[in-house]
């Protein structure tokens, strides 16, 4: 990735850690038009430094024990005038900081553990839900499709999402078979079923986080079933079906631009 | 470059350059440096705890050491004070793989990143890198150390923090890319 532009990594790193000058930070970027695999190298590192600033933000902070950890450890020569004096500058400098540390207010742990635990039990609820149903052949849904107004409505109304719709495949060669309600991680969650020439059958899962925190699309497998999920604010979705990875991603990306941001 | 992203006001705190050295200031200072210096510690370390400990360790080294600071930037010298307390217990302990770090001690993390599920992988990915490049990495990313000064806090050539800032990045980046992730893009 060096030769061409005699662009050395140790730029590269410079340039990721905003330590060059103009004209060499242009020349990087030049460099990186052209070399797509260095260019998403330096988009991985630029990652890694917003996502290690972010995490670590929340701790430049003050604590209620700080005095007493500088007053009280180690050296105890000191006369009792100099600590006093000691203690009014350290409560000037604790106020002083206490002024800027306001701006940072880390997020609660128990929150990332909870939506951690929603991310974890999401594709092994669709999982689950796609060996049942999908293998049922009179009663695979609740309602059918020649219903779908009503489908929508009703799901809609059970979810608390007023304008939930019912995606549309047949650009992908499936057509809705019909949905159900179903438990999705302990609240009220929609299923949808489709269906293509074959008989190949997929489901959509839609469920309420109560976390409402977002991750990427992520996959998970299972046998022969795949499952694409993701959490796009209070909402997560699964995408489940025993077809390729490739198939199903073009289905969960479709249903993604579906549904409602 | 100025030698680190913090707020004006507490380097003015610091008081950095000046010489008032009356030994009453010398607690003030270290104060006013908790915070950063917490922040440092927190993301040397993997858990609040054991974060706490460094910073307990660091402080009460530096009250006994004061007579060693030579009235210049602070600072750079508490830093050097927490960084060797850190490498000490550390050096160049590559960690066996059975030692490999599992999520579960990294749970007080605050993470305010948007997206849960990646912060906490960058984050179990950063708790298995050797100490040296995490200290490294550490300096110039979170606290916003040019590389130069990053190799006289540490007392190494500039070339050896390259190498190993190169390596912590091109180890977490490895990591980042073994899972399943697929980048999320709504098309319009």
């Amino acid at each position: 990735m060096t030769e061409r532009r005699s662009i050395s990594e140790e730029q590269l790193h410079a340039y990721v850690d905003d330590l060059l000058d103009e004209a060499d930070r242009r020349r990087v970027e030049e460099f990186l038009g052209e070399n797509p695999e260095a260019a998403e190298m330096i988009a991985d590192w630029q990652s890694q430094n917003d996502g290690l600033r972010s995490a670590f933000a929340g701790y430049r902070k003050s604590s209620a024990a700080d005095l007493q950890l500088v007053t009280m450890s180690g050296n105890r020569t000191r006369s009792l005038r100099a600590s006093r004096l000691s203690l009014v500058a350290a409560s000037i400098a604790i106020f002083a900081l206490g002024a800027l540390g306001g701006h940072y207010t880390p997020a609660l742990f128990e929150k990332s553990e909870l939506a951690q635990a929603y991310a974890d039990a999401l594709p092994q609820e669709a999982h689950n839900a796609f060996l049942v149903y999908a293998s049922e052949v009179r009663h695979p849904v609740e309602v059918f499709a020649d219903q779908e107004a009503h489908l929508a409505t009703w799901l809609g109304k059970r979810l608390s999402i007023p304008d939930l719709k019912v995606p549309n495949l047949q650009s992908l060669g499936f057509r809705l078979v019909g949905g159900r309600l179903l438990p999705v991680v302990g609240t009220a969650g929609a299923m949808f079923m489709y269906e293509d020439a074959g008989g190949q059958r997929l489901t959509v899962i839609v469920g309420r986080n109560p976390q409402n925190q977002s991750t990427s699309f992520r996959f998970a497998s299972a046998g022969d079933i795949e499952t694409f999920y993701w959490i796009d604010g209070d909402l997560g979705y699964a995408v489940t079906g025993e077809i390729s990875r490739t198939t199903l991603q073009k289905v969960a990306e479709e249903c993604y631009r579906q549904f409602p941001s | 470059m100025s030698p680190s992203p913090d707020l004006p006001n507490s380097e003015r705190a610091t008081g950095g350059e000046t010489e008032d050295l009356a030994p009453v200031a010398f607690e003030a200072r270290i104060l006013a440096l908790l915070p950063q210096l917490r922040r440092y510690s927190r993301s040397l370390t993997r858990s609040d705890t054991e974060s706490e400990d460094l910073l307990q360790d660091c402080v009460e080294k530096a009250l006994v050491s004061r007579s060693q600071w030579r009235g210049t930037n602070f600072k750079a010298w508490a830093y050097r004070i927490m960084t060797n307390l850190h490498l000490n217990a550390h050096r160049f302990r590559i960690r066996h793989p059975s030692a490999t770090i599992d999520g579960s001690e990294i749970d007080d993390l605050a993470m305010t990143s948007a997206d849960p599920l990646e912060s906490r992988r960058l984050m179990q990915s950063l708790a298995n890198l050797p100490a040296e490049f995490r200290v490294v990495l550490t300096l110039v990313v979170v606290e916003g150390y040019a590389y130069q000064e990053v190799a006289e806090m540490l007392d190494i050539p500039i070339g050896t923090v390259m190498s190993r800032l190169s390596r912590a990045r091109h180890a977490l980046r490895e990591k980042m890319r073994e899972a399943n992730i697929i980048p999320l893009r709504r098309p319009l």
